[in-house]
């Protein structure tokens, strides 16, 4: 009745697991006690769950993103503090099946619970703001889109207290991760969290991609798109062409487990290399899909905080198109060991080379962007400082690890590990935290206190150094990654030295924790309301909206007329004094909210945690339900809601009635 | 309510003919040519094989020419993929998945094919 | 991108229609969907050598039944690209016609290759024996799959047509139906040249 579902999943005898499912779950019931207590499930399910507002899932998909970072930061906690006592004669504290469960959710849950939603969400909360959009192209499948890829995240999750996790690190290379030698469920709830979540993502793809192309404001032609929006076609296009090869590939050795299929066995003419290429064609475009929109952000912060236009806008558009397509060049350079010849790694590698061009070009734009400018050294421009700087150091390590005879020193060492976090934590992390600054206030209306801000970045800069340039040394010296036990004693001071630095990060999260419940406190405090809805001198549209913007966005769709879209109307209006006049106001319509989304990834995670302990007869009904959600959808007859000239006309007014006042005292100060 | 054209709309809820697409009612005709057409694409390719018309080491380009000729012409007669003012962010999209597709299976040909010249005697690929 | 710019208020002639924004964006979807085939191409590329000591392609490929099979798929292109065009011209119970026909043909096309797969598994050819036959069973079973599921959305569509007549949102919707069953046929098409023609002479 219940597959291989049976009480001994259940890991009674393991302390650590227990106690942190134990606290999860306080946390959880509590949060569930207080909801229902002060009675907002009304407004949770109408509001949010049932939203399909892409403001309101961008939201989601960053709250989820920040916590699955916190849980991905408890695992290198771990391992690190292990590491540092885990030296010669001493064992540490993680037995080896635990402690390689644990690298093996630090970088699944990092990279497709933590990074990808956030980016996700930054690129769904901005991008339709920008381009001057009501909303994006498929409202109902963005929505199922962010409740798919929490669908996998709490598989994953679920992992921790019913089961076990994968050993095989992120990426399960075979036949490792076949049944015979991984026979356990560990390697299935990575296979059906990826899964499920890869659908997600991938629809998410073609959502953007369509929104970007399609639906643009008037005037808005694609050579007056903002940075950030150029980096996000970039990404949404290449997360179309990568995701479906993760789909085959999982297929592939899913039907290996489940079937006895032999795709990656090392029997029967299966060829276990054959996981680690195809794995690999999609695992470099998606290093990509991560750090292009991050490219984006930093290129909306660095020109708006120097108070200048973004520098060569051209060559970026050039240089980001550039990446997409030589992404899918480059994947032998994850796996130049594996013996295939002088000719073919030459060739990959002088494409990995070739595609540093692109980021180079990025680098040196920013730079100038920021030259001659008057430079505000606020929170978003620190993190984008800090990524300049350790992002290049990053990108030549890559470089470096790019020449086939170097890699083959290097290759799964220590120093790997370094680059890889390097350019992940320094150009990704940093990126989704100085967008989630940035455009916070526009979120929720006010903006987050600057001084713990500025202390989150001291602590995690420090912790960032200690952990991955002592890192960087102990590649050199030929420690290799993911060691349970630690031989070489003389490694001991740098293992200290990490253990610190990682701590320091622990500080610098719990100060972004502190920032944010000291700024939802202070909320309306002078010093943080966002009243007019620009509080950065922004020069892109959503800065002309009211924090946070109504549901529709825009009363009225705007008139693009050249780059910088928002900056040329409010220089405009600044020199006349007044604000351009109000326009002739119409009914709008919006998409309709719709469970659908909601409904679809719950039997999604029924399908999947039914398949992971083969309770077949819920894989049935599950399939069914979800099928059942798509007709129920499909069969309704309204798909949209109008919005009166009324409500679109007060919400204007009320928008424009804090700039108007403004205005007026910048006139009688004589400043226009 | 459906078929407004207001300028706040999402998107307009009729088919616009004003907004430059081709109109689909160009007729079965062209579905009936390129139905036929297609036929005997595939009609060519079986009797590549099961005749003695092309010369033997030229079979396998035969077969490859024959299936992309045809796709083409699914890609013309049935999904209307033409190079007109609506069609070419589609047309682009396409080359950019067809370059994708082409990287996957020959980038991935290619590597595996060196990697088992390299590895252990078993280990064999591309048995075509 | 378009070649087209986005023209400015004055001339604007409103947002883009619904139905060419959900063409777009299925025509992606179906992009990424070729794609995932491609890979499962390159599987079945790399491992058809695998074929510990048991049958190759050779072996195991009827050529009648696949003729039948195209000619059946290739049927019911057309028959569907009909359904369009009667869908078009608001004529319902036409389109309801040539939609059964297009689900009669794919559903023979699925009788056949199951019985093919049938015949396969009784002579010991099954998906278990070599990396070749996962591989050619993954690819095929793949696009049969994806018949299926068409199938499953015509009958849906049919109802739905049934119900709500030529709505707007169901001609969209028959529209992105028709898509994917030419983008089917277009994969069947690779399919069958590489797999069983080719795979015939090998």
């Amino acid at each position: 009745m219940l597959g291989r579902l049976d009480w001994s999943a259940i890991p009674l005898h393991e302390p650590l697991p227990l106690a942190a499912a134990g606290g999860v779950g306080l946390a959880v019931a509590a949060s569930l006690f207080w909801i229902t207590k002060r009675g907002h499930w009304g407004y949770l399910w109408r509001e949010w769950i049932t939203s399909v507002d892409h403001k309101r899932i961008g939201v989601l998909y960053c709250i989820l993103a920040l916590l699955m970072l916190i849980r991905g930061l408890v695992d290198a906690v771990m391992m690190r503090t292990h590491q540092a006592v885990a030296v010669g004669d001493a064992q540490g504290y993680l037995p080896p099946d635990h402690y390689d469960q644990i690298f093996s959710a630090h970088g699944t849950i990092m990279i497709f619970f933590g990074a990808m939603p956030f980016i996700v969400g930054l690129m769904n909360f901005a991008v339709p703001l920008q381009i001057g959009a009501r909303d994006v192209a498929f409202p109902t499948l963005n929505a199922a889109s962010f409740w798919l890829t929490a669908s996998g995240a709490l598989l994953v999750n679920v992992s921790l207290v019913i089961g076990e996790f994968a050993r095989t690190g992120w990426l399960p290379y075979a036949p490792l991760s076949e049944t015979s030698y991984s026979p356990g469920v560990g390697v299935d709830y990575y296979l059906w969290a990826i899964q499920i979540a890869g659908v997600g993502t991938l629809l998410s793809g073609v959502n953007l991609v369509t929104t970007i192309v399609k639906l643009r404001a008037p005037g808005m032609t694609m050579l007056r798109l903002p940075m950030f929006c150029w980096t996000s076609l970039g990404a949404n296009l290449l997360i179309v062409a990568a995701f479906p090869i993760l789909t085959a590939t999982v297929t592939m050795l899913t039907f290996d487990r489940y079937l006895g299929f032999h795709f990656f066995t090392n029997e029967a003419g299966g060829n276990p290399m054959m996981f680690v290429n195809m794995i690999w064609a999609w695992g470099h475009p998606e290093v990509y899909i991560l750090i292009l929109p991050a490219f984006g952000i930093f290129s909306e912060i660095f020109s708006t905080f120097s108070g200048k236009p973004l520098f060569g806008y051209r060559s970026m558009v050039a240089a980001t198109m550039f990446i997409v397509v030589v992404s899918f060049t480059v994947w032998l350079h994850h796996f130049f060991t594996m013996g295939a010849g002088a000719d073919v790694n030459a060739a990959f590698g002088i494409a990995t080379s070739i595609i540093a061009v692109g980021t180079g070009v990025k680098i040196f734009n920013w730079i100038f962007t920021m030259y001659g400018g008057s430079v505000r050294f606020e929170t978003p421009m620190l993190w984008s400082m800090a990524f300049l700087i350790t992002f290049v150091v990053g990108g030549m390590t890559g470089v470096l690890l790019a020449v086939p005879p170097a890699d083959f020193v290097l290759h799964n060492s220590m120093f790997l590990v370094a680059h890889f976090h390097n350019v992940i934590v320094g150009g990704v992390v940093f990126g989704v935290i100085a967008g989630y600054t940035y455009w916070f206030p526009k979120a929720f209306g006010f903006r987050l206190d600057e001084r713990w801000g500025k202390i989150a970045f001291w602590f995690h800069m420090i912790g960032f150094t200690a952990v991955f340039v002592p890192m960087y040394w102990l590649g050199l010296e030929g420690m290799t990654r993911r060691l349970q036990h630690v031989y070489d004693a003389g490694w001991t001071p740098f293992l200290y030295v990490m253990a610190a630095g990682v701590l320091a990060s622990v500080a610098g999260t719990a100060a972004l924790i502190m920032q944010l419940a000291v700024s939802i406190r202070d909320r309306r405090d002078e010093r943080l309301r966002d009243d007019l809805g620009d509080p950065w001198d922004g020069r892109t549209l959503e800065w002309g909206l009211p924090s946070p913007p109504p549901f529709f966005n825009f009363a009225q769709l705007p008139d693009v007329s050249g780059e910088e879209a928002y900056w040329s109307i409010k220089r405009k209006a600044i020199e006349q004094g007044e604000l351009p006049e109000e326009p002739d106001y119409d009914m709008i319509e919006m998409p309709r909210p719709t469970p659908t989304g909601i409904f679809v990834a719950f039997f999604s995670t029924l399908i999947g945690f039914a398949c992971i302990w083969h309770i077949w007869w819920l894989v049935m009904v599950s399939g069914a339900g979800v099928y059942l959600a798509f007709v129920g959808y499909a069969w309704r007859d309204v798909h949209e809601r109008d919005v009166s000239v009324d409500e679109v006309r007060r919400a204007d007014q009320a928008a424009r009635a804090p700039r108007a006042a403004a205005l007026a005292r910048l006139v009688k100060e004589g400043r226009t | 309510m459906s078929g407004t054209t207001e300028p706040g709309a999402l998107a307009l809820e009729e088919p616009a003919e004003r907004n430059g697409r081709e109109d689909r009612g160009r007729g079965i005709a062209a579905y009936l040519i390129g139905f036929g057409i297609a036929l005997l694409l595939t009609a060519a390719s079986f009797a590549v094989v099961m005749t003695d018309l092309v010369w033997g080491p030229a079979v396998p380009a035969a077969i490859v020419t024959l299936a992309v000729a045809q796709m083409g012409v699914h890609l013309v007669f049935f999904l209307h993929l033409t190079s007109g003012p609506d069609n070419s962010s589609n047309a682009v999209t396409v080359a950019f998945g067809t370059f994708v597709c082409l990287l996957v299976v020959f980038g991935s040909v290619w590597i595996m094919t060196h990697l088992s010249h390299a590895g252990p005697p078993h280990a064999t690929a591309a048995g075509m | 991108m378009s070649a087209v710019p986005t023209p400015r208020r004055s001339e604007w002639a409103g947002p883009p229609a619904k139905d060419i924004v959900t063409a777009y964006g299925f025509w992606m979807f179906l992009i990424g969907d070729v794609i995932m085939f491609a890979s499962f191409f390159a599987g079945y590329a790399v491992l058809a050598g695998g074929r510990a000591g048991g049958p190759g392609p050779a072996d195991i490929i009827e050529l009648p039944n696949v003729a039948v099979q195209t000619l059946c798929l290739l049927t019911s292109t057309l028959t569907c690209a009909l359904a369009g065009v009667m869908a078009e011209r608001r004529r319902m119970a036409w389109t309801q016609l040539w939609l059964l026909a297009t689900g009669l043909l794919g559903v023979i096309f699925l009788a056949l290759e199951i019985r093919e797969f049938s015949h396969l598994i009784e002579r010991g050819a099954t998906p278990q024996r070599s990396a070749f036959l996962s591989g050619f069973f993954m690819l095929v079973g793949c696009h049969g799959v994806h018949v299926v599921a068409g199938i499953l959305w015509l009958g849906t569509m049919m109802a739905q047509v049934a119900v709500r007549g030529p709505k707007a949102y169901v001609q969209r919707r028959l529209s992105a139906f028709m898509l994917y069953w030419h983008a089917l046929d277009i994969v069947w098409v690779g399919l069958f040249s590489i797999v069983y023609i080719w795979g015939s002479i090998t």
